[in-house]
Order: C-alpha cells, then structure tokens, then sequence
C-alpha cells in the first residue's frame, strides 16, 4: 500500500495544482475521532476502491511531515518513510506459504512478489484484504476530501485531528492484532463486501510513552498527545525500492493501464472528499462536544484500550476541558478582552499585509472588532478605559506597528489571563507560541527563543500563520531576560531602518519572514521590580475580577454537563470563597466530583475548606481586617435567605477566628505582622478603661516572643504553628466596626537604626583610648555611668578671654581637660550648619549617645572656648604623636643631648622675656612637663612637680615666678616680631621653641 | 590620668581602700605563686577590675601594668572574620569575648587556645602561666560557655582564666564550680565617702561630709560613678557647698520622668507615649534589665504600701520573659501596661471607698 501511495503520490502531483497537495498534506493532520468514526461510516465502501493506496499512505506517513509543502520526489519518499512493513512483510511471508501464485515479499529476498503486488489483484489477495487497510484507506479519503474547502483558522484544526487519525492507523500493533487475516493489499479496486472483524483494530495511539521502542508524539489541537510507535527503519527501507522497479515496469496485466486506473480512484477519491468533508464541517459546525468523538473512539476499541482511555479521559483537569475554545465562550471582562484583541489586530498591517493570500480569519475578527467598536461607542467608559482606547487608536509607527509593541496583562491567577491571550491570538489568525515558567529563561536562551518566536514561522507544519509570542508568567523571569525583551523590541527599530539602506542580504531575509510579530505578556504582579522598565512600553491590560454571575453559569453548565446537582445559591458561595477565581472553582467542583459527591449544598461549601487559596494578601489588608469586624452585608451574600442568623451566628465565633488564623497563615510574613500589630493596637478604639485587654494583647506578644526565641534559635519549628494564634487574639481583643486606620510599622526599625548609631559612636571612642583607661571601660560602663559625666567634666566655666589672661588655676583646668579630652579620644570638630553658622561638635559624638529628648539641655560652652580647646587638643596630640616618634627612633645620644638642653632653655627664655605675649606657649609647657616626667628625664621632672604644687599651694598666681626660676637658668631665648616682613624666612618647627 | 577615677585608682592590694580582709585573702592567695581560676563577681564600679589587676601586679610585677592593644582577627568556620581588641601585658590577656556577639564561642576556641597552648619560654623569671581575663562573662552565649569548661580544665598547666561578670546567675554552673568565687561588693556609703575625701585631700580640694554622703547615695555607692559626680561637682562650683546640684546621668533622669508619666495618667495614648520613652532608652544602650530596674524603683517610691508587693512579684515575672524573650521592648510595655491597670484598679478602689 505504501508503494502505492507513492505513485498516487505521483498520480496527485501531476493531477492535483500545487496547492491542492499542499492541502492534501495538511489534511493528514486531522483528529483520530472523526477519522475512526468516518472508518466506520464507509467503510465497507471505500475498501475496493482505495485499498491499494492504503499500504502507502502508511508508509509514508511520516514522510508526509517532512515533505509537507515541497514536491515529494519519488525517489527519495519511499525510502523516508518510517513507519515500517511490518505487517506488510508478515503477510507476505504467509500469502506465500499458503498460495504458490505469489511469491514470498521478503524485504531482504527478491523485488518479484512486490511486482505482483502491485500490478496484479489476484483474487486470493482480495480475500486476504483486511478491513483494517480499508480503514487506513478511508482516512486518507477524508483527507483530501476536507483539504478542498478554503483554509480557515477552524479548518486548521481539523485538519490536525484528522492528521492524527491517520497517525493512529499507522501503528504497528495492528499487524499483531490481524495476524493471520491480512495480507498484502493487492486488491486495489475490488470491493470487499463483507467487514469482518472490526472490532479487531487495536489501539495505535498510545495515550502513554510505550515502555519500549521509539515513538513519536502528535499533540493535536485540543492539547492532546498522543504516542505513536516506530518500527524499524530496516523494514520499510527494503521494500521501497523493489516498489518502484515495479511500478515502472509493468506487466500489463491489467485490462486497464494502471495509470488510467488511478485516475479514476483520484478523481472518484475527490469527490468522496469533497462529501466528507462537507459533512465534517457540518458535524463540528453542529458544535458537537469532541469529547463524544472521543467517546466513541472508545467504544471501537478493544477492551484495554477502552480502559485506558477512560482513565485518561477522567484525568483530564475539568479546568482543561471546559476551558472556551472560542472568543465568544470567554469569561472574562469584555472590555479587556476587546481591547486585547484590537491591540492584536493592529499588527495585522504589518503581519497580514504582506500576505500571499488573504487571512479569511482576519476579516471575521475584523468584523467582530468593529462589531465591538460600536458597542463600546455606546457605551461610556471610564477615563482610564478612555485612555486604552486612545492607545488603540493611536496610529502605527513607520514600521506600521502599533506604537507599544507588547501587551502586559496582569491580574492575580485565575482570572483566564493566559486562555485569553491564546484564544485571542487564535481568534485572530496566529500561531501561538508560548514561553512560561517551566522553561529556562536565562538570558540566552530567552534571546534566542524570542527570535525563534518572531522571526522564523513553521515550515513543516504547513499552517501558514504568522506566530504570536505569549510570555506567560513573565514576573518570575530573571530582570536580565526582560532586559533581553526590552533590547529586542528597541533593537528592531534601529536595526531595521539601518538595513533598509545598507544591507541587502538581511533586507531579503526580512522580506522573507516577516520579522514583527506580536508578543503578549501575562504576569500576577505588574509591580514587580523586573518589569519596571517593561511597563514603560507595554499596553497595560489590568484584568478587573471575574463577574460572579457569569461565572456562576458556566459553572452551572458544568454541573449539569458532568450530572452533579448544584443550585445556584451554593455555586456563589462557591465563587465567593474563591473570590471568583475560575481555576479554583471548577478545580474544586471536580474534586468533589471525583470524591463521588453528586450534590453540591451550601453546607458543603461552607464547611469546605478544600476550595481556599493560599492566597497572599498585602500586608495592609490582612492588618486591616484583623482591626476590623466583618460587615454584616459580606456575611449576608450567598446565603439563603433563612440560614443568615445560623450564618452570622457562626461568623462571629469560631469562623471569624478561624479566618484570621488562616489568613495570618497564608500572608507568610510574620514578623511584619506582629509589628504591624504591636506598632497600631493602641491607636485603635480601645474600648476597656481599665486596660486590660491591652494588657492581655501585650501578653500575647510576649508570648509571641517567647516562641519566636524558641523557633529560631532552639530550631524547635513545630512551635511555628501557634505564632498565627496571636493575630487572631488581636483580632478578639481590639476589632472594632470603624475603618482602622494603619501606618507602616517603622518603629522597631527606627530603633535598630538608632541603636547601631549609638553603638558606633561609642566603639569609635573606646577605639583609640588607651589601654591603660581602656580596660577599665566597657561598653556599658561607658553608657550608664561614664559619658554623661564626662560631658559634665569637660565642660568647665572658662573665661571667654584669651587663654593668656587665665589664672593659674584656670590654666591647670585647661590643661586637664584637655589631657582628658585626649585620653578619651574626643575632640571638637568645626562644622558649617545648614545656616552656614559654623560650630565645633564632638568627635565621636557622643553627645548623641547621652542626650534625651526633654531633658533639660546641659551647659554648653561658647564657641571660643570650643575652639580654643580644639586647637590646644590639635597641638597636644602632635606633641605627644612628635615624642612618642622620637622615643621609638632615638637619634645619637648628642643631638638628643644637646635638643634637651636647648629645650627647656628656649622654653625658659621665652617665657621670661615674653611671658605675657607667649602665654600660650607657657601654658603648653605647663602641660608637658606632667606626661614628660618619664621623657624629660629624672632631672626636669622632679624638679618641676614640687615647685607646681608649692605654688598652687601658696597662692592664686604662683605661675609667673616658677617660670621665672625655671627660666632663669637658660641663656638662651629667643623672640618672634609677628608682622615685620624683612625677617629672613625659614622653617621653624614647634619642637623648637620649645 | 586626668580624671580623678583613673588618677587615684589603686595599683596594688595593700593600697585597696576597702574590704581590706579580702585584699589580704587574696594576697595570700597568690603568695605561693600560683591560684586557681578566679571568678569574680560584683556590681558595677565596686572595684572588681581594680582587685584583679592588683592581684595580677602582686603576681607579675609591675610589668602587667604595660599594656597594649592587640588587634586579632579569628575566622570562623562559616569564614565570618570576627575583629576582636584584647588589652595584653606580657603576662596577661584581657578579652572581652562577648564583643563578638553571636560567634563568642569562636573567640573562646581559638583566642584562649591559642594562649594557653603557648608555653612560657622563660619559666625561670616567670610564672609557668599566663592569664587570661575574661569580661562579662555573664553575656557569653550558652555555646560559648560550654567551651569554656572544657578549656578550663585542658590547659590549667599553661594559663588561669579569670572571669569578671556582674551576677552569676547568667553563669552555667559548670564553669562556677570550676572557679574560686570572690565576690566584691560595692563598698558601703561611708567607704564611698571616705574614699572621695581621700581624693579630694590628694587634689588640695576641701569637700563637705554631707556633699560626700550625698553624693555616695545619689551614685547608688558605685565608686565609679561617685568619683565622676565628684569631680563634675567640682567642674560646676569650687569650692563646694554642702547643698549644691549634683549632677545626675541623663537616662536617670530621663526614666524618672517616664515613671512619673506612667503614675499620672493611665490610657493608651499614655502607653504609647511611655513606648516612645522606652524606646529611646533603649536604643541609648540602656540595658533592658537597668530599665526595668529603674523603673521598678521608681514606680515602688511612688505607690501605695498595699501594692508594692504585687508590683515587684510582677516585675520579677516580665524581667524574666525579658530575659527568655528577644524583643525588650515588649516585656517592658506589658509590665508599664499591666502596672497601669493595678495602680488604675487601685485608686478607683480608693475612690470608691472614701466615697462611700
């Protein structure tokens, strides 16, 4: 038969017009129901008639595929196709042990038999026939009946459920199952008159991967799949050649030349074609479900397969099969499906325009978009609906594109985003291709799907239709494949128009595919971070919920359809619980169906709680509804009129409770919650003057802390599970009927802030104190005794006068609190206020670290002062930075010598000769010579201690004489004219004039 | 050594200026040249790091007194770096490993191994031993705590531990029972006083008895801080005068306040006020335990005979949680809430009665 085929092949290539085989081929596409029913229907007769061509149209079957819209060349063809002589070749074995006439077909032996096959119909053959080829036969018939009338985008689809008829035919347990009875179909044109045995045709598609062997897969358009086994290619190989030699060498045989006798079947063959055909077209246009299809498909088969088809029918989600096929059957808004599917049609320029043929598709959608253009102008529709409008009808850019190139629609699962998107696209002539989240979306790869999906259109399929990129779950995608998107849309735009001028080879390749096409993209949350940029150049379509009534029906068809009983009362409580969530609801039905419950009541829904969604409500509503009792409308809903007192009863016990927990459950989010709660219970209506429902929900947060401790750092996480239980007592305690009003809880953040910034501005004190005074302060030592003290210490009551004028005393508590600022590690830094005041702030500020907000502001000193002890602090520490270098690397002992004598000396003579002038100087070796006692040497130390305490012992101002000893000694000293400018300028550094 | 605390702070045990019977006790203790790990315990500023560096002095030499700062930075096994200062003589080592928070234990692991795996090169000038002064032991993690015993025990042979914490409570009790306990109380008011006149006589200053015992009650008879009041009052006004302003530290203040607050006024909006208040203590890195302390005196001063007890068993109870529990500021509100509903019971009772 497969030979056969081939010449028909041949035949239908010289009768048929080019595009008639081109249909021909995609007519093999078509669904195995009808294609079983129609076996059965004609049968008994068609067998005679296209017998012969049966073996072929198996063997070539899948050749079929490849060559789809090519000319098959006859060579080639036979040795492509797959699907193996089997069966054939068995027969043949057997024909040949039984009757001598005919020689064995053995595929490794002799091409004679093949010949006989062919060109000789032998009566013994004729009997051997088994239906089961005039099955395949049939198909075929059908097949090219169908291709005859215009392609719509309906016709497409049948065309590939007949296809997949056709596949099933062609597997190979079929050979086991006719054993003994078939033989090679050699009686082309005989008719067979009985049709026994049909209930004999074995399963050939697979609902299931068969456990060995290849196998192909064949989804058909309903989403269906399908397995089909493959024989060895060794098998068919053999054969084919052996055909051909015969075919081309007649015998003459035959009283009518072989050719003419084909003509005949061909021609007969089409008109069959043209009947059925029509009388497919009927059958679905009739809106025959394909599940009766399906059904009978069932019966036909042989027990086990009726079995497995059972199971695989009742696995099948609901929500898959009652899912609309068409625009009209959707559920979801109107205006956003309208608007979608305008936005859609704008690409048709550019998609369409280019068109070799007409899409018959484009027009019906055409007139259903104007149909909904008149609607909408009589309707009026709210501004943001104004403004999609006027998107729609902005014009198209210069690539004749629609000015946003992707429609972005959002809305939470459910709703039928992504049936919608497809059923559009199919509605308005496209091929969908869909990308979701179960694929890889690396970069890369997205990339190179996206070209895929935009440039290239299928060649094999034969449906000419231009693709239409889904991008399902886009909010999952990683930001780097939105940026992908992003390049590509922006990318085209620059690179097209550079290639218009400058690139003829790609220009070719552009006309070629056309390279715009439209992309969709679905996603539950518009705001996540990765779409940000997106949004900007997306068609927003925001689905609004699904309208309860509407969805009620459709349950209401299911119900009845799948014979549960279900009133609508309980349907809406349905929808309700749902929150008209389409999947979960039909979800739900099934799975009470599939429990055995026929009748569905408000009690059953009620008391369900299968039907809940994990559903994820913002942080603000769920506080919202803790702080607020149920209204008494929201309860009444659903309810029939005399169960609402039993309802609301019910409500505010344990239900209400039951909802909080579950909802504190679902929202994840803990911790934001207990916040949220602590941060906001107090400003509700607190009804309790004696405060103890406040003080029960403080309770209950201290419990809350208690577990948290115990969960996160016992690891003990069955405890988890009470943490929900302290929303729901907040919800006890301090609903109220008013509309709570919320505010973020920041508080605890807030503190942590603050605390880090008090903590580093302690650490960075206690960095640099010295080790000495460092261990004997810690932390806490600092914050609860020592800080606000020391504040109190270092601000003494200094004179605002130059340093100079102070008294001893006063230059003894200068030098003290500047030891201690050091010692401490604080200093005054100057700062430019926002008013452009300059003032000296402590560094580190710790003042920060004690300072409260009401108390009482400490003394502070004036802004002289401050600056004059930063500038004695800058110099101590420079000092002190000088010595403790010149102790590490001591120079010889001379020059050491020598400095130290030179020192005190200069110090003494300018503080005898310029001691009022110089006060400051004099002061500065006041402050020396305490930490110096160790440096100066046993010499200078002892000496000076006694003489400072005798003189604060003595009087008020013992300064001027001490020094005056001290300095008495020196011969040298030395005197610096500030202002005269013919001095000689040089260097001269602190250490000496000292 | 500008401030007077660090000036005039004692260097060996004879010069300790109180309980001089525990100077001597410990003096004798280390007379053979060596003791066993110490732990010493005590409120703040009663003198417990004083006592101990006397002690490592009276061991040492004058020698402990060179200190550094060493840096060290240990890396955990998850490869966290923890930066972690220890003030170190030649002799000793002084960490505060709760510094590290969480990874203490690390600390304890590998800072103190490290020491105590190093023998002493030169035993003949020196102890055989080196010490390791830990701080605050009591914020140490359980973790952390637990490695410590075993690291006690391990090395006695190279190095003695001395633990310095303010209560023992927070001590498992397997490390106290591996310790000599010494307990350093603060010194009473009158050895406050004494002890500031002394100082006072150092720096040629005359300070009135009476403005001595103010002070040493107004400082709660921590030395520290009576010293720090001491010398602020001399910053403030010299000479002194018997009844001039001591100054006070701010959150003392400033939680007096909030006490006061919660005793005028009993509603939520005032909750929410004194939440305020508490948080800001809090994050000035007031220990939740001194608020709640504080607090608690100062809301006993203030109320009725007939509920002080229930106040303080109530106050016991949510210090516990406080301390089980992480979020402090839970625990102090619901003791402020659950004192306001007593104290508002308590006065309506009264109203009621002297009505009728």
């Amino acid at each position: 038969m497969t030979r056969m085929y081939i010449q028909h092949t041949n035949i239908l290539r010289e009768n048929l017009s080019r595009a008639e085989f081109c249909i021909l081929s995609k007519q093999l596409r078509k669904s195995i129901k009808a294609f079983k029913n129609k076996i059965k229907l004609r049968m008994d007769e068609y067998d005679e008639m296209y017998g012969i061509e049966d073996d072929f149209e198996q063997q070539f079957a899948d050749e079929l595929e490849v060559m789809a819209e090519m000319d098959p060349f006859p060579g080639e063809s036979p040795r492509i196709g797959k699907v193996s002589e089997f069966r054939n070749r068995k027969h043949t074995f057997e024909e040949a042990l039984t009757s001598a006439d005919s020689a064995l077909t053995r595929p490794d032996t002799a091409a004679a038999p093949e010949r006989e096959d062919d060109e000789s119909l032998t009566p013994k053959a004729k009997k051997r026939k088994q239906d089961v080829a005039k099955k395949l036969h049939f198909h075929e018939d059908e097949d090219g009946g169908e291709i005859i009338p215009p392609s719509s985008p309906e016709e497409h689809q049948r065309s590939e459920r007949t296809r997949s008829g056709f596949s099933l035919s062609l597997s190979p347990d079929r050979p086991v199952a006719a054993g003994t009875l078939s033989v090679l179909d050699i009686s082309g044109l005989e008719v067979l008159q009985e049709s026994p045995k049909r209930a004999t045709t074995p399963r050939h598609a697979l609902k299931r991967p068969p456990a060995s062997g290849d196998f192909i897969t064949v989804t058909d358009c309903t989403g269906n799949r399908v397995y089909l086994r493959k024989n060895h290619e060794q098998d068919q190989q053999t054969p084919d050649p052996r055909f051909f030699r015969n075919t081309q060498n007649a015998l003459g045989l035959l009283t009518v030349p072989i050719e003419v006798l084909r003509e005949q079947v061909s021609e007969r063959r089409h008109r069959q074609l043209v009947e059925e055909s029509q009388r497919l077209t009927e059958l679905l246009n009739s809106g025959v479900d394909p599940e009766l299809l399906v059904g009978e498909v069932t019966e036909n088969t042989e027990d086990e397969n009726v079995k497995a088809c059972d199971e695989s029918s009742a696995s099948r989600l609901w929500v898959d099969r009652f899912a609309p096929q068409h625009y009209m059957e959707l559920l979801s808004d109107d205006f956003t499906n309208r608007c979608l599917l305008k936005w859609l049609k704008l690409w048709d320029w550019v998609v369409f325009g280019r068109e070799r043929k007409p899409c018959p598709p484009t027009a019906e959608s055409r007139a259903n978009s104007t149909g909904a253009q008149n609607q909408h102008q009589n309707q009026r529709f709210k501004t943001k609906s104004q403004i999609t409008e006027e998107i729609l009808e902005a014009e198209l850019d210069q690539y004749k594109r629609p000015k946003l190139k992707v429609a972005l629609l959002s809305g939470p699962p459910g709703l039928g985003k992504t049936t919608l998107a497809h059923i559009i696209a199919k509605h308005a002539g496209y091929n969908v291709v869909e990308i979701n989240a179960s694929d890889d979306r690396s970069a890369e790869l997205f990339q190179k799907r996206i070209d895929m999906a935009t440039q290239m259109k299928s060649v094999l399929g034969a449906d000419e239709k231009p693709n239409c990129l889904i991008i399902d779950e886009i909010d999952g995608a990683p930001a780097a494949a939105i940026s992908v998107l992003l390049a590509t849309l922006n990318r085209k735009d620059s690179r097209e128009g550079g290639d218009s001028t400058s690139n003829p080879l790609k220009k070719k390749k552009k006309k070629e595919s056309v390279l715009l096409r439209p992309i969709i993209c679905i996603c539950n949350d518009l705001y996540t971070p990765a779409l940000r940029p997106l949004r900007q150049q997306a068609f927003l379509l925001t689905f609004p919920p699904t309208q309860q009534s509407r969805l009620t029906q459709r349950l209401a068809e299911i119900t009845r359809q799948q014979g549960m009983k279900a009133d609508t009362g309980s349907l809406m409580a349905l929808c309700e619980k749902t929150d008209n969530d389409i999947r979960a609801c039909i979800n739900t039905l099934q799975f009470l169906h599939g429990r055995g419950r026929r009748q569905l009541d408000q009690r059953v829904v009620n008391s369900m709680s299968i039907g809940l969604k994990d559903q994820n409500k913002g942080l603000f509503s769920v506080w919202q509804e803790i702080f607020q009792l149920p209204r008494i409308k929201r309860k009444r809903i659903g309810g029939d009129p005399f169960g609402v007192f039993e309802e609301a009863g019910l409500k505010d016990g344990s239900q209400r409770l039951q909802h909080i927990v579950h909802l504190a459950s679902s929202s994840g989010e803990h911790e934001k919650l207990t916040q949220g709660l602590y941060d906001n219970f107090l400003s509700m209506k607190l009804k309790d003057p004696s405060l103890t429902g406040v003080c029960s929900g403080l309770d209950w947060l201290c419990f809350s802390d208690l577990v948290n401790e115990c969960v996160f750092h016992g690891q003990n996480y069955s405890l988890m599970r009470y943490l929900p239980f302290l929303p729901a007592a907040f919800h006890h305690l301090f609903a109220a009927n008013s509309v709570p009003r919320i505010s973020y809880p920041n508080s605890h953040y807030e503190g942590l802030t603050k605390t880090q910034h008090t903590k580093n501005a302690v650490v960075a004190m206690l960095a640099e104190i010295p080790p000495s005074i460092r261990s004997r302060v810690c932390q806490n030592n600092l914050c609860l005794d020592v800080l606000s003290l020391l504040l109190e210490l270092i601000c003494p009551k200094l004179r605002p006068v130059n340093p100079q004028l102070y008294s001893m005393r006063e230059k003894q508590q200068l030098c003290e609190l500047i030891d201690t600022m050091i010692n401490y590690n604080l200093t005054y830094r100057q700062e430019r206020t926002a008013e452009g005041q300059y003032t000296y702030v402590l560094e580190p500020n710790i003042e920060d670290v004690v300072r409260f907000p009401g108390v009482p502001p400490r003394r502070q000193l004036t802004y002289q002062v401050k600056q004059l002890i930063a500038r004695e602090t800058e110099l101590e520490r420079m000092r002190r930075v000088e010595r403790a270098q010149q102790k590490r690397n001591p120079q010889t002992e001379t020059v050491e010598e020598v400095k130290e004598v030179k020192k005190p000396q200069a110090k003494k003579q300018t503080s005898r000769n310029h001691h009022q002038r110089l006060e400051n100087i004099v002061k500065q070796t006041v402050v020396e010579s305490k930490p110096e006692t160790d440096f100066f040497g046993r010499a200078v130390a002892p000496k000076e201690k006694p003489s400072a305490h005798s003189a604060t012992d003595e009087d008020g101002r013992p300064g001027g004489s001490r020094i005056g000893k001290a300095v008495g000694n020196s011969d040298v000293w030395f005197r610096f004219n500030e202002g005269v400018s013919n001095a000689v300028r040089r260097n001269v550094y602190i250490r000496e004039l000292l | 050594m500008s401030l007077w605390v660090d000036k005039y702070r004692p260097t060996s045990l004879a010069k300790l200026d109180y309980h001089k019977e525990q100077a001597n006790h410990l003096k004798s203790l280390v007379q053979c040249g060596d003791f066993p790990h110490l732990l010493v315990y005590g409120p703040s500023g009663a003198g417990k790091k004083t006592r101990i560096m006397c002690l490592l002095r009276e061991l040492y030499g004058a020698g402990v007194e060179k200190l550094r700062i060493e840096h060290q930075s240990i890396v955990a096994p998850s490869k966290k770096k923890i930066e972690i200062n220890a003030i170190a003589s030649n002799y000793h080592l002084e960490v505060n490993p709760s510094d590290a928070g969480n990874s203490d234990r690390v600390v304890i692991q590998e800072l103190i191994k490290t020491v105590a795996q190093s023998q002493q090169i030169q035993s003949s000038t020196q102890r055989e031993f080196k010490v390791v002064l830990l701080t605050e032991v009591d914020r140490l993690t359980k973790d952390a705590q637990h490695v410590l015993r075993r690291t006690m025990e391990k090395y006695m042979g190279t190095c003695r531990l001395i633990l310095c914490c303010n209560s023992t409570s927070k001590v498992i009790s397997p490390i106290r029972s591996r310790c000599l306990a010494v307990r350093v109380p603060l010194p009473s008011t009158e050895e406050v006083c004494s002890v500031m006149m002394s100082v006072c006589k150092k720096e040629g200053l005359i300070l009135p008895p009476e403005l001595a015992k103010r002070i040493a009650e107004k400082s709660g008879r921590n030395l520290r801080k009576a010293l720090l009041m001491c010398e602020a009052c001399r910053v403030q006004q010299y000479p002194f005068s018997a009844d001039q302003d001591i100054p006070e530290t701010d959150w003392e203040v400033y939680l007096r306040e909030t006490a006061n607050a919660i005793v005028n006024q009993q509603s939520p909006q005032r909750l929410l006020e004194v939440r305020a208040r508490l948080y800001e203590l809090l994050t000035h890195c007031i220990p939740a335990e001194i608020i709640m302390k504080g607090l608690v005196c100062e809301l006993l001063s203030n109320c009725d005979g007939h509920l002080k007890p229930e106040v303080a068993q109530m106050a016991a109870y949510y210090e516990h949680r406080l301390q089980l529990g992480s979020k402090a500021i839970y625990h102090l509100e619901a003791f402020v809430a659950k004192f306001m509903t007593i104290y508002k019971q308590f006065m309506e009772d009264g109203l009621d009665n002297f009505m009728f």
